[in-house]
């Protein structure tokens, strides 16, 4: 069977490698193809990254607290981009400050994210997570194409 | 133009200078003849290199944290806080990463969003932006001296600015503030960006006002072996002297084995010393410990136990200097109160230990001498690649993967080193990579990471990397495998 495609990078003016490193290790160990841009990554890089790849997921690290301003648009230039139903997770230590979690999830769900992540979350949480979503996303799009042929 | 290690000509230097002046309008405001009659006239407990050689003299450990946000009046109520409340005894500047890009277009839209915001969106003090009249109103704010700390590849402008601004020390180097911090800068390149800015502490030297250089010692910050740590430190402080600096701080991340800690503090000093003697440089060397940089426990009492730890590791080593962490440190940036708290539990440690040296033992010694002579194998090897030069030597060592720093971001960096703990926390290579080690540290490292394998149940492989980077977050040095 192919490897379902991701992409993975850290966004923004942002040089945290390790964490990096260890996602890169642990998506593969859990059965993805991992496309990784690595750190100090454009929106734009991770977007071609998607498209030339034909990526299902894209991964969005940030630890050094501008992942709020670096973050913002993504979901409207993947759209633009024709990354129409593209999966998007955030996670890492994405606002100055120690802020109250609920709300910074709130906001990222709001400019688009599927998937928010508190700062210490194991791989292993967004490995199953993908997992749940692709399996549901695939589902849709049978559901889809069934409901074409009844139509 | 050609990478040496030679003195910039006045010539080249000032021609590069007027030029360098120009990438932000802020530049304008440098005057370097002004600059030094108002460094001349700022009170000597606020100049960094006197504090630090005093420091050296007197046998203490000095206690300094990390801060700084978006906006002038709220950095200098950061400030004043960390000094009143967090008793700290020297005062950094952290810069915020779009500055360390040289991004200060993007830095100005963060500033002016801070502003409507009433909150930080930027992760330190953009201080380019600034420019250096309100470097001097910082610096008027408080009673310490001022350091500059951020992970910026080209720091040219920022040091112009920072110096004229009277803050009297700026952290970085050609290759410490690349290999972690950039992704496509060449290493050719930042050597000589920090050519010049180690040229610009160098004529202030000239010029009769003292300022501290501190080449960035823990790199990634994540198990990085001391020998590779401390070859980078001596080869940036080898190309500062170069340049003219004569007071400056080597530095090294606090692995978390008290041994292995203190005897890397120690082969640093001494070791560093007899290059600076060896190649006829006369500098006041002091050295600075950094509490654990890698992950933390996100309980906050957890946490004050591994501020304390690097604490007591500093004392006891006889670091002149200890960078603090804060109880936030798994969150991310902490609030000016718990910056102050990781102050207050580190100089109460410091307070306790005045004057306790860990005297040498065997294993000390011993730990000692292996860093010195792994330390000692890489840096041969870049002198040889360099045909003596060392500026030369070091990009083709990273070239070459004669050097390597695990984990770091660089596409110039050619990872290929894995470290790994032994069964006693210290950090040993489980892959060497292309790093010239002879045959008997080579089976050394490996026999201790054999007998941690055995002891676990298990191969050396890269899942012991990986729970060793997670450890310390989960309560332990050494990441065990868990029993179920």
């Amino acid at each position: 069977m192919m490897k379902t495609n991701i992409v993975l990078g850290v966004i923004g003016a942002d040089c945290h490698a390790v964490g990096n490193k260890v996602l890169d290790y642990a998506f593969t160990q859990g059965g993805f193809e991992v496309i990784n841009i690595g750190v100090l990554s454009a929106q734009e890089d991770f977007i071609n990254a998607a498209i030339e790849t034909n990526a299902a997921a894209i991964l969005v690290s940030s630890l050094y607290g501008h992942g709020e301003m670096d973050c913002r648009g993504l979901r409207e230039k993947c759209e633009e981009a024709g990354l129409k139903d593209i999966l998007l997770y955030a996670g890492g230590n994405l606002v100055v400050g120690k802020q109250d979690f609920d709300s910074v999830k709130e906001r990222f769900e709001k400019m688009g994210f599927d998937r928010v992540y508190a700062p210490g979350t194991s791989p292993d949480a967004g490995i199953a997570d993908l997992k749940t979503d692709l399996a549901e996303a695939e589902e849709m799009a049978h559901y889809k194409q069934d409901f074409k042929k009844v139509s | 133009m050609e990478l040496k290690n030679k003195k910039l000509s006045e010539e080249s230097f000032f021609q590069e200078r007027k030029e360098v002046l120009t990438h932000w309008v802020t530049g304008k405001d440098v005057d370097l003849q002004e600059a030094v009659d108002y460094l001349k006239q700022i009170p000597k407990h606020k100049n960094f290199a006197l504090k630090m050689r005093k420091a050296k003299a007197d046998g203490i450990t000095l206690a300094q944290p990390r801060a700084g946000v978006a906006l002038v009046d709220e950095h200098i109520k950061l400030l004043q806080y960390l000094q009143n409340e967090g008793g700290a005894d020297l005062l950094p500047n952290t810069i915020d990463s779009y500055t360390r890009q040289n991004r200060y277009q993007e830095g100005q839209a963060a500033i002016d969003e801070s502003m409507r915001e009433n909150r930080s969106m930027l992760n330190g003090f953009p201080v380019v932006n600034h420019g250096v009249h309100n470097c001097r109103k910082v610096l008027d704010a408080v009673e310490l001296p001022l350091q500059a700390r951020h992970g910026t590849p080209d720091a040219r402008l920022l040091t112009e600015i920072i110096h004229a601004g009277g803050w009297t020390s700026n952290e970085g180097g050609g290759i410490s503030y690349n290999i972690p911090y950039a992704k496509s800068i060449s290493l050719e390149k930042t050597i000589r960006h920090w050519q010049y800015c180690d040229r610009v502490t160098g004529l202030y030297e000239e010029m009769g006002v003292e300022i501290n250089r501190e080449p960035f010692g823990p790199l990634t910050g994540t198990l990085v072996p001391p020998s590779m740590s401390n070859a980078v430190a001596i080869i940036e402080g080898l190309l500062a002297a170069e340049q003219g600096v004569k007071n400056l701080t080597l530095g090294y991340g606090q692995c978390g084995n008290l041994t292995q800690d203190v005897a890397a503090i120690r082969a640093l000093e001494e070791q560093a010393t007899e290059y600076f003697k060896e190649y006829g440089y006369e500098i006041d060397l002091t050295t600075v410990l950094h509490q654990w940089m890698g992950g933390f426990p996100a309980d906050e009492a957890k946490s004050f136990g591994v501020i304390s730890w690097g604490a007591a590791t500093a004392a006891l080593a006889g670091a002149t200097k200890v960078i603090v962490k804060t109880p936030h440190e798994a969150m991310g940036i902490p609030t000016m109160e718990a910056n102050a708290q990781g102050i207050r539990s580190t100089k109460q440690t410091l307070n306790l230990l005045k004057g306790q040296r860990l005297s040498i033992s065997k294993d000390l010694g011993m730990e000692k001498e292996l860093i010195k002579a792994e330390t000692k194998c890489i840096l041969d090897k870049v002198f040889e690649l360099g045909n003596g030069d060392l500026a030369v030597g070091a990009v083709k060592a990273f070239e070459t993967g004669v050097m390597d720093i695990p984990f770091a971001p660089s596409n110039y960096n050619a990872g290929k080193i894995l470290p790994a703990r032994d069964n006693n926390g210290a950090v040993r290579y489980l892959e060497f990579g292309n790093i010239p080690m002879n045959k008997e540290i080579k089976d050394f490292n490996n026999q201790l990471l054999a007998e941690r394998a055995k002891l676990e149940g298990r191969e050396v492989s890269f899942q012991m990397v990986v729970d060793d980077i997670y450890a310390v977050g989960k309560g332990t040095l050494v990441g065990r495998p868990e029993i179920k």
